[in-house]
């Protein structure tokens, strides 16, 4: 939207030489003032139930300077274990179409317009960021509309986005986010797109909580492993007052729950179970789970549940700082 | 006169040879030796010195590898090891003891006039990439 008649400008600056050099400013102006997208509204439920669909609608108004013809970008901001690329259908209306349009995922790897060769997912997470969403196991996924649409200069369209996401059967907290674009400029200038957080939405599902919203006194990175992985454990007391508060050392008190029904304890405080030191009363241990507990090749670990002591042991920090341990299922999703 | 000419010509030609020109070739690459891991990142997370690597240790013959000190790996026994192409290798495939074969994307550039070998496995869940740097132990 961004294309300027030259030659029109030209024209004029022959027929006005005392503006030649108020040229640039004129041209820059025209160029900054020629299009703006916004979404006006998000119309979202604040919950849903785990494996239902999530139905969101976008009211969009673009205005344009000058004509172009572009395909329309919407893009969401999901966890990834919803797996969104796979299980989401995005329609939109409009002033100037009839009848709902499609729009389909743009495959992976595809640059986006004036994004250094970086793909739509890349350039969102750089420049809209994550909607401070505070585990890092999210996505945005983005979509182009199936066909290319002409519209005139100085043109006010109203679309309407409709969004159906079918969620995963997890039990969730996250801060959805919007964004809405076209094929020519991309994100290249704030006022060629415009994106949206509506704030924490809920899955009323199964399992552990997976809370995107809230700081957390414990954190295991990644949030899916096995037990072949290495796993990092923060312990973040500055989330709230603990008994740990201001602790030389903080120690991670683990057990191990195995497949067969069996479960296995490390909590002695030892250099092996202490915990490094972040600064602000963060703490963090990196451990890979198989060898942590000395499991031999026939046993598999289903689940940890752990505390964070201090040196002496008798100091236990659980869950929501209190007596009960904080607990992680090895899964993969 | 005319049969020097036609001497001299015929001369000239039996002293022209073809000649012919070795066309270098790519050496079979070499991995034999020991190996130690110098850097090591989960889904982009540099780990290296916040886990314990350096006791690991790869210990490759002409066809086979075997493992001290395991840490999280493409493979955790001892076994059989194979370039996908041992001029221009892409891949390297591991094939423990008892175990089906497993192959990771391979790199082998040489940094500070060290050969380094680079790996991207997923030892646990397959959302979780993890990539090492292995250096030979002089």
């Amino acid at each position: 939207m961004k294309t300027i008649y030259f030659s029109n400008i030209l024209r004029w600056l022959k027929a006005h030489p005392s503006y030649y050099w108020k040229a640039p400013g004129i041209i820059l102006l025209l160029v900054i003032a020629s299009c703006s997208i916004t979404i006006d509204s998000v119309v979202q439920p604040g919950s849903v139930n785990g494996g239902d669909i999530l139905p969101v609608t976008l009211n969009v108004t673009i205005q344009t300077n000058q004509g172009q013809t572009s395909k329309f970008m919407v893009a969401v901001l999901v966890p990834k274990i919803w797996k969104a690329s796979q299980n989401t259908t995005i329609t939109f209306t409009s002033d100037i179409t009839s009848g709902d349009q499609p729009m389909t995922v743009i495959p992976a790897g595809t640059p986006a317009p004036n994004g250094n060769g970086l793909d739509w997912p890349t350039y969102l997470v750089n420049k809209i960021g994550n909607g401070g969403n505070l585990l890092n196991d999210y996505e945005w996924v983005a979509f182009y509309s199936n066909a290319a649409y002409a519209i005139g200069g100085n043109v006010t369209v109203h679309a309407t986005v409709s969004i159906k996401i079918k969620t995963s059967p997890d039990n969730l907290l996250f801060k959805l986010g919007y964004c809405v674009a076209e094929s020519t400029d991309g994100l290249s200038d704030p006022q060629y797109y415009n994106s949206n957080f509506p704030g924490c939405f809920a899955v009323n599902g199964t399992g552990d909580l997976i809370d995107f919203c809230n700081p957390q006194l414990a954190v295991i990175d990644p949030r899916t492993s096995q037990d072949n992985d290495i796993i990092t454990i923060t312990f973040d007391g500055g989330v709230t007052m603990t008994l740990l508060n201001n602790a030389p050392q903080v120690y991670l008190c683990a057990k191990g729950y195995l497949t067969n029904g069996d479960s296995v304890s490390v909590c002695a405080q030892t250099t092996d179970t202490e915990m490094r030191n972040l600064g602000l009363n963060r703490w963090q241990k990196d451990l890979w789970p198989r060898g942590y507990f000395h499991l031999s090749d026939d046993q598999h670990l289903a689940r940890l549940s752990y505390f964070f002591t201090d040196a002496s042991g008798t100091v236990m920090v659980g869950y929501g700082g209190g007596s009960d341990p904080f607990t992680y299922t090895f899964k993969c999703q | 006169m005319k049969q020097l000419f036609l001497a001299i010509i015929l001369i000239a030609f039996a002293a022209c040879k073809p000649e012919r020109m070795a066309i270098p070739s790519e050496p079979m690459k070499d991995i034999n030796g020991n190996w130690q891991i110098i850097k090591a990142t989960r889904n982009g997370t540099d780990l290296t010195t916040r886990f314990k690597f350096t006791q690991f240790r790869i210990h490759f013959t002409d066809s086979t590898y075997t493992i001290d000190s395991l840490v999280p790996f493409i493979v955790s026994k001892s076994g059989r090891w194979a370039f996908d192409d041992p001029h221009y290798p892409f891949s390297l495939s591991f094939t423990a003891t008892d175990s089906a074969t497993k192959s990771s994307p391979l790199l082998y550039p040489v940094v500070g006039g060290q050969r380094n070998i680079i790996i991207t496995f997923s030892p646990g869940c397959t959302s979780n990439a993890y990539q090492y740097t292995l250096q030979k132990v002089n």
